[in-house]
């Protein structure tokens, strides 16, 4: 099932389907990339930033950038 | 040759497959702390916990030099010293450089270090007594939390907040470096990353974050008032921000930021960090706040400063409510607020009064190094709408606390 | 050879790595046109003093703020320079997209390996000779909290050279669409 990363729930995991243009390159350096497992580690309330895992590196992405981004989960 | 992204991170991958073994670790107790502690459930608690920390270090290790060591040596040793030494010269020059003669008579009213008022007096004790100490606790701290790995996790909690009025979780740092000194903390507005997000931050620091010479002064004088007026501040911190965000035109771009895990905290690189923002607070603002001194010490020896008071007395007294006697120390605030608190005659006024001449105080005019600062990192459409915004933003503030106060009959 | 760039992404321990290299005269410079500052200093290597710079953090060349910027710019004005390239050891993935970038526009690369010891205890293993042959460019295992590799990092820089980046697609079995067949 496909979702937005900023749907994803907590501890959910996934591998990233598709980076919408012009944030991939933003983010390539980060480690967020197309193929890859991707895990959410918390989201802040009222609408802040969500915490992701990549290869053992976190990142804090605002949930504007986690809406353009499609993760594959596991039923 | 250049790849693409996909054809560079697919060879990375390649390459990590023939060279990268992760073998199965099991998080420990710091992977467990790092990942509780960006968890707004225990995060949040957590972050009350380690502000709360940070103030308390900051008040006992400001107290112990300011109270323990310097108001003793400029108190008893150094101030009546100067006067003895001095006493042989003109009004003004003493005026200037120790205080009022009459006044010096008696004893400063017992409290020479804040109430003498001269360049040699007050004007070393501001700086090397008071707020260096404050200073130096708040850097140190704060270079800790940057290299323990804490700060992107604070930043990332914050960002809730903060995004909402057009800031960055990472706007905590400028926001605790100005606590300590408002010219690094201009400074520490660099890499917020659009013009817009700079010059908000900037704004709002120079008019509603109090620096250790305020609160040092605060806590010596108000101490019991303190919540209050930061509370008042925070309100005034997010809703102008809400405000500025509406009508200033700009991108605010969403948080993208690495959180590295814990780490314990390399000495050396935190001294470097803290003496580097210290050194801001030495070499640009001390400068200023002697200069500060000087022209209101002119001020008063040549007796301008009553002329102005008096000019200006039916006009605060009206917007703001605040008695005749509290005028002069307003006036003074234009040039130095640390000053100005240490001048209000709190006898004569109600609690509620000295609060309200407090927060307003904080909000005047930025000190006049932190507006050299300002002249520097914004250009002059930047630089009018900052000081537009703070002319409507003191008299917005003042009538509306002038006018909670009359309803509420204090 | 006269200058030497460090780069590396945040929070990789760039700025100690930097002060062990650069020892006592660092001074903080702003690069003209910006807000942005960066730290210079000067390291012996074989003998000689060469300018050290501390490059402004950056996760990879397509700048996504302005100190970013400001680090393409340090780097694509410099040509006659050697890049030490920080990664974290526990984080090679990304570390290696960065060193690739720098590596594809022509600038000899030395890779530092730093927080090798985090890395260990976080049981990422990384076959630090073949890594080497591989990219072609001398690799270090570094720990700059204690110095750890610095010695051989320091003498290895001479090493550093140009490779085109075909060759290392090579080393790993040609690009991509031969190994999706």
């Amino acid at each position: 099932m496909e979702k937005k990363l900023s749907e994803m729930k907590y501890e959910e995991e996934g591998i990233v389907k598709e980076i919408r243009e012009g944030l991939k390159d933003k983010i390539a350096g980060m480690g967020i990339r197309e193929g890859r497992g991707i895990k959410m580690m918390t989201k802040q309330p009222i609408k802040g930033p969500a915490v992701v895992a990549v290869d053992r590196a976190n990142t804090s992405i605002g949930l504007g950038l986690a809406d353009k981004i499609i993760v594959e989960v596991g039923k | 040759m250049k790849l693409t992204i996909d054809q560079r991170w697919d060879l990375v991958d390649r390459i990590a497959k023939e060279t990268v073994e992760v073998g199965t670790y099991k998080p420990g107790l710091r992977d467990a702390v790092a990942d509780a502690t960006v968890r707004p459930a225990i995060g949040i608690p957590f972050a009350i916990a380690v502000l709360y920390g940070f103030w308390t270090f900051f008040g006992e290790f400001a107290g112990l030099f300011t109270d323990g060591f310097f108001v003793r040596i400029f108190g008893t040793h150094w101030i009546p010293f100067l006067g003895e030494k001095l006493a042989g010269l003109p009004d003004w020059a003493f005026t200037i450089l120790v205080g009022d003669r009459a006044v010096f008579a008696e004893g400063f009213g017992g409290d020479p270090c804040f109430a003498a008022g001269g360049i040699l007096t007050t004007g070393l004790f501001m700086p090397f007594g008071i707020v260096l100490w404050a200073v130096l606790a708040l850097f140190l701290m704060l270079a800790v939390l940057e290299d323990t790995g804490y700060l992107p996790r604070l930043a990332s909690l914050v960002d809730s907040v903060l995004h909402k009025i057009g800031l960055h979780g990472f706007a905590i740092v400028p926001t605790l470096v100005s606590l300590g000194c408002n010219v690094p903390g201009v400074t520490a507005c660099r890499p917020l990353e659009t013009r817009k997000q700079r010059f908000m931050m900037i704004a709002l620091l120079g008019v509603f974050v109090p620096c250790g010479a305020q609160i040092g002064m605060m806590e010596e004088l108000v101490p019991e008032l303190i919540g209050w007026v930061f509370l008042t501040l925070a309100i005034g911190y997010l809703g102008f921000g809400w405000v500025l965000n509406k009508v200033w035109p700009g991108e605010s771009p969403e948080i993208l930021m690495d959180m590295p895990p814990y780490q314990a905290p390399v000495w050396s690189n935190v001294l470097r960090k803290t003496w580097n923002r210290t050194r801001h607070f030495l070499f640009v603002a001390v400068p200023f706040v002697l200069l500060g001194c000087l022209i209101v010490m002119v001020l008063y020896a040549t007796g301008a400063m009553d002329a102005l008071a008096s000019a200006l007395q039916p006009f605060l007294m009206a917007v703001f409510g605040v008695p005749a006697e509290a005028t002069p120390s307003l006036v003074v605030g234009f040039l130095r607020k640390d000053l100005a608190i240490g001048l209000l005659p709190i006898e004569a006024m109600t609690t509620y009064q000295v609060f309200k001449s407090v927060v307003l105080l904080t909000i005047y005019f930025p000190c006049l190094a932190t507006f050299a600062m300002l002249l520097r990192e914004l250009n002059w459409k930047e630089i009018l709408y900052t000081l537009g915004f703070l002319v409507v933003t003191i008299l917005v503030f003042g009538s509306i606390l002038n006018l909670i106060g009359m309803a509420g009959g204090w | 050879m006269n200058k030497v760039l460090l780069m590396g992404q945040a929070n990789v321990g760039k700025s100690v790595f930097f002060n062990r290299l650069a020892g006592a005269n660092v001074t903080v410079s702003n690069y003209p046109g910006t807000s942005v500052d960066f730290d210079k200093g000067r390291m012996l290597l074989e003998g000689k003093h060469v300018d050290l710079i501390d490059v402004p953090g950056t996760f990879s060349l397509q700048p996504k703020d302005r100190a970013e910027e400001v680090a393409v710019k340090m780097l694509e004005q410099e040509k006659d320079t050697v890049v030490i390239c920080v990664i974290d050891a526990s984080k090679v993935e990304r570390g290696l997209y960065l060193a690739l970038e720098i590596i594809e526009r022509g600038y000899p690369v030395i890779v530092a390996l730093n927080m090798w010891d985090t890395a260990k205890n976080a049981k990422v293993k990384t076959d630090v000779k073949k890594l080497e042959q591989i990219l072609g460019v001398p690799v270090v295992p570094t720990v700059a909290t204690t110095s750890e590799g610095f010695k051989e990092l320091v003498s290895r820089m001479r090493e550093a050279a140009p490779v085109a980046i075909e060759e290392i697609t090579k080393s790993v079995g040609g690009d991509k669409s031969e190994t999706h067949n």
